[in-house]
């Protein structure tokens, strides 16, 4: 990565502590982060090392208990929740590893849920959901039901729902755990393919080695401590 | 979000688990049936009583009549002996001469008039005989005419009798009664039958309520209780209550101040609205009663939104979950689930509202032919719109308080608890 790349995400000092009865147990603890503008960077762990609360800290699902998140020029700290939602839709896009895709909705009501939520009028939801559905090559299916969908497909369209927003940041949460390693394989390439079109910066949580190793950076996390950078 | 979209998956929602919302929707309809019902029952035979009784007329008469001194029965009180205030027939303590002389002296007061109670022995408009009673026509009293006109107050040749004695007294229609001739038959006080011919002027409507004695003017009854009094001590010059005409500028407060004056000097004085008002307030008891079953049944089915609506937030918490990562605020959340059971009560509040005015309207149609038949112009069930609405938007509001727990409780999801909830 070159040195000038521009700061989208900067985390200083940054702890997650749980109260689980009188215990405090922090999730994770002084973490100093950067990501840059376009990179793609992948959180791996054991399960339990905190790296899904690194993700929620970064992706403002979960504040932090101390140390600040800067986004750009913004410290999320000083803003209240509704701004906090507004940030995550218009800035964010989100791949789970169970999908979350409402079964019963159509494929294309399924993708422009964001938009939805942002209050885009439905023909202009319609145009883009409609465009981002060629990209991830679902759009003969834009009226079935998400249930009849393969888990390929699936995540396919959720890929589509995390970037119709045209995002800066996508979230990936163990985007490839639900498939198998040849279904994976597909799902990745168009992820790692849209997010270098159009200069995404692409977060990725998973503890698949070969995943991880596809991305410009590594950060291992263990017992809430990063403890090695790539 | 847009309105449009928060009711598009508020409805969407409801229409996912069809029976539950049905099941929730007959709950509210049954309750608004009910307090439909039951309303259209009190709005149907108010405006029968106000057309009977409310539109009385004779708006600036009292009747004046002496305190009763012993009506309460069980009364242990030694009463002193006053040769005025003996009671006379039934008990009842009359009025003297004197009394219209001191009630005219009172302030305010116009003009008096013996109310002049008489005892008929018969109708009759040829061979058949009927038994029949009367009142002495009140000044500017509204009697329902079915056909002609009321009796002139000063008449001593008129009467008007009510519709239900057209035929029996062998008329062939309320019209045909009209200007036809009656013989009114009465014992004078030595016990002899007297028989007098009498026009009749008017019939009046059938009636559930007043209306149902013949109507004569005041010097017929005068001449009439003159001739059952003559002789008997105890009853001449005697009389049960006062008609009072008052200064007709007076308003509530000073009508108040004369019905005070009057007391103290021993005298018990009603508007003729109160004297009839009696019943407007039965009524209203007993619809008062009938719609609190309403209400009770409305909250019960309230309690089926909470429990539907929370049975929805438990089903979709994950959904609620996805919906808040991807940016959606607490309230558009709430919004949607409010809106949810605004609906809930819209449609059973609707539907039951729309089944009462058809159950209404059947019950109207089969009563009018049958038991109300005598009745024209009784509707059992009204429903006027404003109510109805009123009802309606009541339930909306009841159902939204009723979703406010459960939508606030969506509304406070947190995104990563709900997304990992199984």
């Amino acid at each position: 990565m070159p040195e000038t790349k521009e700061t989208i995400l900067q985390l200083t000092k940054v702890s997650k502590i749980y109260k689980s009865g009188s215990e405090d147990t922090a999730a994770i603890k002084d973490i100093d982060l950067i990501i840059h503008k376009g990179e793609s960077i992948a959180i791996v762990g054991k399960s339990g090392s905190g790296k899904s609360t690194l993700m929620h800290v970064l992706a403002t699902l979960d504040r932090p208990s101390n140390g600040d998140l800067i986004i750009g020029d913004k410290t999320t700290t000083e803003l209240k929740n509704s701004e906090l939602d507004k940030f995550r839709n218009k800035k964010f896009g989100f791949v789970f590893q169970q999908f979350f895709v409402n079964p019963r909705n159509s494929c294309l009501d399924n993708v422009v849920l964001p938009l939805v939520i942002q209050g885009v009028s439905p023909k202009e939801r319609k145009k883009r959901g409609e465009a981002i559905l060629e990209a991830v090559g679902l759009l003969d299916k834009a009226k079935s039901k998400a249930n009849d969908l393969s888990g390929g497909q699936k995540q396919r369209l959720c890929i589509a729902r995390a970037l119709i927003t045209n995002p800066e940041v996508v979230f990936a949460d163990e985007p490839t755990g639900n498939l198998d390693s040849e279904t994976g394989k597909i799902v990745i390439d168009l992820l790692f393919e849209l997010q270098r079109k159009n200069g995404i910066t692409l977060v990725i949580v998973t503890h698949d080695q070969d995943l991880a190793e596809l991305c410009d950076r590594q950060i291992t996390l263990k017992d809430g401590k990063i403890i090695q950078k790539s | 979000m847009r309105i449009f979209d928060i009711i598009r998956i508020a409805q969407g929602n409801l229409l996912r688990s069809k029976l539950r919302t049905f099941l929730t929707i007959v709950a509210v309809f049954i309750g608004t049936l009910t307090l439909s019902l039951t309303n259209g029952v009190g709005n149907g035979v108010k405006v029968y009583v106000n057309k009977q009784l409310g539109n009385l007329g004779a708006e600036d008469t009292l009747v004046v009549q002496a305190k009763q001194t012993n009506q309460n029965p069980v009364s242990t009180d030694v009463v002193k002996y006053n040769p005025d205030r003996q009671a006379g027939t039934f008990n009842i303590v009359l009025l003297l001469e004197k009394d219209i002389q001191k009630v005219k002296a009172v302030k305010g007061i116009e003009e008096v008039t013996p109310v002049y109670m008489v005892q008929l022995e018969y109708i009759s408009a040829g061979e058949d005989k009927y038994t029949v009673t009367t009142n002495q026509y009140i000044d500017g009293l509204n009697i329902d005419m079915a056909s002609g006109r009321t009796v002139k107050l000063n008449s001593a040749s008129e009467i008007t009798i009510p519709a239900r004695y057209v035929k029996p007294l062998g008329f062939e229609s309320e019209q045909d009664a009209l200007n036809k001739t009656v013989t009114l038959a009465f014992k004078d006080s030595k016990g002899e039958l007297v028989e007098k011919q009498i026009r009749i002027v008017g019939v009046q409507q059938n009636s559930l309520l007043g209306n149902l004695d013949t109507s004569i003017g005041v010097p017929l009854a005068k001449e009439i209780l003159d001739q059952q009094t003559l002789g008997i001590p105890q009853l001449e010059g005697r009389y049960q209550a006062l008609l009072v005409k008052y200064d007709s500028s007076f308003g509530v407060e000073k009508l108040e101040e004369l019905k005070k004056t009057l007391d103290k000097k021993g005298y018990f004085a009603q508007t003729i609205e109160e004297q009839v008002g009696i019943v407007s307030t039965v009524i209203d008891g007993i619809l008062m009663g009938l719609n609190i079953l309403g209400a009770i049944a409305l909250l019960a089915a309230s309690f089926g939104i909470v429990n539907t609506l929370l049975m929805a937030v438990k089903e979709r918490t994950r959904e609620i979950g996805l919906m808040k990562a991807l940016g959606a605020h607490g309230r558009h959340i709430f919004a949607i689930f409010a809106f949810e059971a605004i609906s809930i009560g819209f449609w059973g509040g609707l539907f039951g509202i729309l089944v009462s005015i058809l159950i209404g309207s059947v019950v109207n149609n089969v009563a009018s032919q049958t038991f109300l038949k005598d009745f024209v112009g009784f509707d059992l069930l009204r429903f006027p719109l404003i109510p109805s609405i009123t009802i309606l938007l009541g339930i909306m509001i009841l159902s939204f308080l009723a979703g406010a727990l459960p939508s606030i409780k969506a509304s406070r999801l947190n995104p990563i608890e709900a997304l990992r909830y199984e």
